[in-house]
Parts: C-alpha cells; structure tokens; sequence
C-alpha cells in the first residue's frame, strides 16, 4: 500500500516537476543552489503529501510547498551568491529563439528579479504563472487589495532597477 | 515596463523546455534523503534545552554536598517541593511545544507558516526565562543563607552589606547578559531570514 502511495507521488511530481524548477530558478543563482533547493522541496512534499487531500490541483499545492520551502523552510549554506555565477546559470535563454536585443532584455530582467527579496519573488512567480489575486493573496496569507498594491510596487521597483 | 513583463511571460512559459527534467527514479532518491529544514533544527535544539535545563536541576539535587548544605538551612525540604513544581511546569511547557508544533505544515499560507513556526519557538523562549528567573532567585537565596551560615562571610556581610549586595547583583547581571547574548545569536543566526520575511508580510498588510 505504501509503495503505491509513493509511487503515485513520485509520478505526479514528476509531470509536475517543471513548477520548482522555475521557484529555483527566481530563489537561486547557481545551478548547485539549485539542486539542494529542488531537493528541499521533494523531501518537504513527500512529507506534507499524506496530509494532502486532493481539494486543490496536485500543481497548485505543489508550488505552495514549493514557495514555502524556498522562503522559510529551506536553510541554505553560508555560501555567497556571485553575479557571476548568475551569468554562467544562463542555460535557459536559448539564443536562437529571440534577437539579441530582446536577450538582453530578458537578461536584465532576470537580474532585477533577483535582487527582490524572497516575498517579492514570490509574487512575481505567481505573475508569471497567470495567478490571479485571489489565489496570490490565500498563497501568501494577504488581502487581495495589498497584494494588489505590493504587486504595483514591485512593477514600480523592478522598473527603477532596470532604468536608473 | 509593460513590454519588458510580456517578453518574461512569453519566456517564462518557454523556459519549461530548457530544465533537465528528472526521471522517477532520481526522484525516488531524492524524496528519501535528509532534509536541511530550519524546523527539524528547531525541534533539536529545544529539546536539547527542555533536557539540559532540566538536567541541570536534576544533578544540583542530588548532589550530597549541596544536600547537606541546604539540610543546615532546612532549605532542602523546599527544594523538593519546588522541583516537582518544575517538572509539572516542563510537562506543561512540553504539551504547549507539542501542540503548536503540530500545527506547522508545509501546505499552509506563506504567513501563516511562519508565524506557527514562531509561536512554537516563542514557547521554549518563555521555558528558558522561566528557568532564569529561578536560577536568580534560588542563587539569591543561595548566596545570602551561605553568608548567614559561614561565620567570615557573615562578620564580613554585617560590615559591607551593601557591597555585598552590589556584588551579587552584578554577578546575576552579568549572568543573564551572557545568556542573553549567545541566546540571541544563537537563534539570531537561525531565525534571521524568517523574521526578515515575516517582518515584509506584515508591512505588505497592514490595512
């Protein structure tokens, strides 16, 4: 019985995989980070997965956890985080699928991105993910008239990175 | 702006195509292995001090000396008393750790995560000043019976009382500080970038 619970598990984070590892991808800068992140968020799923009902999307749990464990849970090593290391982690923008002004383009947000804290990313990651309000302030625990207001804020902050 | 957050969306549904994705066995590896979470480090080191808070205790009682020591003062009467209310007090600390402990689930909202996780952390802090507060105590009475008793000590308390005073106090100052110090940066280290963030949730809600 409990090899079908696992295996279950296992399938489903499998198809479901591509969520934590775009929640990496915002929470770290280099591809060991990365991995240890990714791991983190396997091990915290399993654990909260006999608990998990089936009243949400796998998905959308998933990336609760997901979120949970890149922000709070999660206790990295001391190492320091280089901008270099950022550069090298590049292996996501292939180059034959846009010019080379939109790459830089997308470089640069990417930058920006990462030097919002971890709250901030979290919002953008659901952004990204067509979330609308509601869904984004029951993830975080907020009103969806603040995270209305924090998410115009963080348009307004990205944009003075990107333009100082 | 609005350009630059359209070609990241168009990118960000591409991206699913640039990730080595895992296979089912990597995964099954991975589920299994040990976990680097900052609750598994709290539920460690409060156990360590509900243990060696206790433990402490537990050794001084039955110590002959100071068993001796504290018949002379018949203050070893009171001293047992006082234990078993130590221990019905742990019992109760312990119940209160565990039930806020269960409470802490990964699946929850971001905030309220956090804030389970602090509460339960807040419990063990209040066990810990508890204990201080005995300790100050108990060594008060401690020191000063220890001076009636001891006839130098006592020719030399008649003459200095206020020094004496001074100096106990000092000591249990300096004492505590020193508690407090690495206490903070014990949990300080710890506990720093879930404050940082509980701390930006609660600014994003204030309405």
């Amino acid at each position: 019985m409990k090899e079908t619970i696992e295996q279950s598990f296992v399938q489903l984070l499998r198809e479901n995989q591509n969520i934590l590892h775009k929640i990496c991808r915002l929470y770290t800068s280099d591809m060991d980070s990365h991995k240890d992140l990714f791991q983190e968020m396997t091990i915290q799923l399993w654990k909260a997965y006999p608990k998990f009902r089936g009243e949400s999307k796998f998905s959308t749990w998933a990336y609760r956890v997901a979120l949970n464990t890149a922000i709070t849970l999660y206790r990295k090593s001391t190492k320091t985080i280089q901008t270099s290391d950022y550069e090298k982690h590049s292996f996501f923008i292939k180059q034959e699928d846009y010019n080379p002004e939109e790459e830089e383009q997308l470089k640069a947000m990417y930058k920006a991105i990462h030097q919002l804290n971890d709250i901030e990313k979290a919002l953008i990651f659901m952004y990204l993910e067509d979330k609308d309000y509601s869904e984004i302030a029951e993830t975080l625990g907020i009103s969806e008239v603040n995270a209305r207001v924090k998410m115009n804020r963080i348009k307004g902050k990205l944009k003075k990175i990107l333009n100082p | 702006m609005m350009e630059d957050l359209d070609l990241l969306k168009k990118d960000w549904k591409r991206s699913e195509n640039t990730f080595r994705q895992l296979s089912e066995f990597e995964l099954y590896k991975m589920i299994h292995k040990k976990s680097s979470s900052i609750v598994k480090w709290i539920l460690v080191i409060s156990i360590l001090e509900f243990i060696i808070l206790r433990g402490l205790d537990f050794l001084i009682l039955f110590d002959d000396e100071y068993q001796n020591k504290m018949n002379v003062v018949h203050l070893y009467n009171f001293e047992i008393i006082l234990t078993v209310i130590n221990y019905i007090v742990l019992i109760l600390f312990i119940s209160f750790f565990y039930k806020n402990f269960k409470t802490i689930n990964a699946s929850s909202s971001v905030k309220r995560l956090m804030k389970d996780i602090l509460k339960t952390r807040r419990i063990v802090k209040y066990y810990v000043w508890y204990n201080l507060f005995l300790v100050a105590v108990s060594s008060t009475v401690a020191v000063f019976s220890e001076v009636k008793n001891n006839s130098i000590l006592n020719a030399f308390y008649s003459k200095h009382e206020t020094t004496l005073y001074l100096i106990s106090f000092g000591i249990i100052v300096i004492l505590f500080l020193v508690f407090w110090v690495f206490y903070k940066l014990l949990y300080g280290i710890l506990l720093r970038k879930l404050n940082e963030n509980y701390f930006e949730l609660k600014k994003i809600d204030v309405a």
